[in-house]
């Protein structure tokens, strides 16, 4: 596992790991110091009155006062008394033979030993309270200092070998601290996560015009600022499609005043081929107003999703053509449920045979079910689209311009406004010239 | 003026639009097709002409400044039985549905063509003065069989609650039959209760239009049983239509 896996994705957890981190290292840098003082306290400890009991016993014995066997705690001994193999300490031997130099001895060698002690060790010399403080320190500093012509000055000094103790006594406070620390900072970051996370989740499930409730303000000042924020930021939204909803709808009308009235006007024209021209001209217009309209309204189509015979519905679209006397015709299937707005596929069906009819001469319409997606393929006899130009057919407003005659006009708004409507059903539009010659255009749709 | 119909009078329209640049020539129009023709800028004046003339029937723009035609059409539904087509600017199926449910008789999307509009009015005239026109506001949902037609939303919906889509022409046939139950309907009649709603079922035979919504709605087309011919006369809708 890399470090970037191991590193908490969520706010909480970077949080509560980069305050474990900074704990950590706070206790380590405390344990450091507190080790640090620890041996200098236990060095100045056995130093001075080591030394201090050396410079006695030496007093004495150059006063003729002490005996050949020692005094006190320090014992006088031929030979280094000290066993081999044991650990020693030369800072400690070091810092003797400095203090004894000061004091104005000399002495050849000073060695400075710890030796493990068990409870059943026998210092018998020594008082019982010393043995007792011997053992419960685990262990001891044997100390000789030769003194030139006198042999070895022995004595020892209880010496704290093990630190397991302040080690336990340090983890536990780390624990504690943890749990003191970290569960607030955990649930700081709960208080501040939880909101945001239902923020993004508002956020992306966010569909201008449906009437979501507002996000609950939750969690600290800051978070609560966004989350106003963004119900205001979707309060303006909205507002802003109503507004250009309730545009449309004017501009709409405005259009279709004049239009209107031009259409009533021309009945009066004399001439018959004249008059169907115009006609055809206005209800070209309108058809295509109406397309703008549904196009800019498609953000929030007012109609819900229904199960629907799409065969019934292919079926229905074509019989309206056929009505009107339309080459169009359509191998009907068998039902076909799907769940689709009714109308808005209506009409990108629609819009397909249009074109054909249009280009092509007539439509021949198939049903292809598939185990995934439904194709609905419009076939026409037309002379096809260049290759190169199949996918420029899409944008509104762009038409080919090899068919430059007025009444070609809005292939293109016709055909997105198929392809915005047949996206919205998570489907895709797709035209394909046939080997043979004509063009295909295939709605695909996901069952 | 010509009438070679054998009407008694000629029939007195009132038409209502605020806008002058259709409701003048419209008249004209209107008046060249053998209407009698009185014009109103707005509802206000709608009410003072429908006062003071025997109005024969209605022809109402829905939107207008001040009070629109759909208060209206419930103010003239409210005081009698007179005929409403209504004229909309907008194609959005549900101003259709509340003017339907107002209780107009038909309505046209702006921009219509004047000769259609002129035909609707004398099929409902024709209808108004024969009796055969229909009281009952058309919006609502019929169901016959494992069937409802939901006619607001020109829908036909099977038990499953599955969509099956009409053509126009299917759709107008249907609603026909399913609102005149147990009635048997010639083709003539058939045509003309259908032709009147929209221009695109003029060419079509009844008898093909019949026989694909035999295949959508019987479950055996060949033996139907919701819709049965009748020998010699026409078509009937032999199930039980009950309104939802």
């Amino acid at each position: 596992m890399s470090a970037r896996a191991l590193w908490p994705r969520s706010l909480a957890g970077q949080m509560a790991l980069l305050v474990a981190i900074a704990l950590f290292v706070a206790q380590a840098i405390n344990f450091g110091l507190l080790l640090r003082e620890r041996n200098r306290l236990r060095f100045e400890q056995i130093i001075s009155p080591t030394v201090t009991r050396l410079v006695d016993t030496e007093d004495r014995l150059n006063s003729g006062v002490a005996t050949e066997s020692g005094h006190g705690h320090v014992r006088i001994t031929a030979i280094n008394p000290i066993r081999p193999g044991l650990e020693r300490e030369p800072a400690v031997e070091r810092a003797i033979a400095a203090a004894l130099n000061e004091a104005g001895f000399h002495p050849s060698a000073v060695i400075a030993a710890v030796r493990p002690v068990h409870r059943d060790d026998r210092h018998a010399h020594d008082g019982a309270r010393y043995a007792s403080r011997l053992t419960r320190f685990g262990a001891v500093l044997d100390i000789a200092v030769a003194m030139p012509g006198q042999g070895w000055l022995v004595l020892h000094a209880p010496w704290p070998h093990d630190n397991s103790g302040l080690i336990w006594g340090l983890i536990a406070q780390t624990l504690v601290l943890y749990v003191v620390v970290l569960l607030p900072v955990l649930w700081v970051g709960r208080r501040i996560s939880l909101p945001l996370k239902s923020l993004a989740g508002a956020a992306r499930d966010f569909k201008p015009g449906s009437d979501q409730p507002l996000l609950a303000e939750s969690g600290p000042a800051d978070v609560r600022e966004v989350t106003a924020a963004f119900n205001l930021l979707r309060q303006r939204v909205t507002a802003m499609l109503d507004e250009k909803d309730r545009m449309l709808g004017a501009i709409g009308h405005d259009l279709r005043t004049p239009l209107a009235a031009l259409r009533v006007r021309i009945e009066s024209v004399e001439d018959e081929s004249d008059r169907t021209r115009m006609a055809d001209t206005i209800d070209e217009m309108n058809r295509t107003l109406d397309d703008i309209l549904s196009l800019a309204r498609l953000g929030r189509p007012s109609e819900p999703p229904v199960d629907v015979d799409l065969s019934a519905l292919v079926d229905a679209v074509v019989e309206d053509f056929r009505d009107l006397g339309e080459n169009v015709s359509f191998e009907d299937g068998a039902r076909l449920p799907m769940k689709l707005r009714p109308a808005l596929m209506r009409r990108a069906v629609r819009n397909l045979i249009e074109n054909a009819v249009k280009y092509g001469r007539r439509a021949t319409v198939r049903l292809a079910p598939g185990a995934e997606a439904v194709e609905i393929i419009v076939s026409d006899a037309g002379p096809g689209i260049p290759p190169e130009r199949l996918a420029d057919v899409f944008d509104p407003f762009t038409r080919l311009e090899t068919s430059r005659n007025r009444e070609t006009g809005g292939i293109g708004l016709g055909l997105a406004l198929a392809r915005a409507i047949v996206a919205d059903a998570r489907g895709e539009i797709r035209l394909e010239n046939r080997p043979e010659g004509g063009l295909d255009a295939i709605i695909r749709l996901p069952r | 003026m010509a009438i070679d119909e054998p009407m008694a009078e000629i029939p007195h329209l009132l038409l209502v639009d605020d806008e002058r640049s259709i409701r003048e020539p419209l008249a004209k129009y209107l008046e060249k097709q053998g209407f009698r023709v009185t014009q109103a800028g707005d509802a206000e004046a709608a009410r003072t002409r429908l006062a003071a003339y025997a109005i024969d029937l209605v022809v109402l723009d829905i939107m207008m400044p001040g009070e629109d035609g759909l208060s209206l059409t419930r103010h003239i539904r409210e005081t009698g039985d007179l005929p409403v087509i209504l004229l909309t600017a907008r194609s959005e199926e549900t101003d259709r549905i509340v003017g339907l449910e107002m209780g107009a008789d038909d309505y046209v999307v702006k921009p219509f063509s004047p000769r259609e509009l002129a035909a609707r009015i004398k099929v409902i005239l024709r209808r108004a003065a024969t009796g055969s026109r229909q009281h009952a506001p058309e919006s609502g949902a019929y169901g016959f069989g494992d069937w409802v037609l939901k006619s607001g939303e020109r829908t036909l919906v099977d038990r499953d609650g599955v969509s099956v889509p009409l053509s126009t022409g299917e759709y107008n046939l249907l609603l026909a039959l399913v609102q005149r139950p147990r009635q048997v309907l010639t083709r003539d009649q058939l045509l003309d209760l259908t032709q009147g709603r929209e221009a695109a079922a003029f060419d079509r035979a009844i008898d093909n239009q019949i026989s694909r919504l035999r295949k959508k709605i019987e479950l055996d087309p060949r033996n139907p049983e919701i819709i049965k011919t009748v020998w010699g006369g026409g078509y009937t809708l032999a199930a039980e239509v009950t309104r939802l």
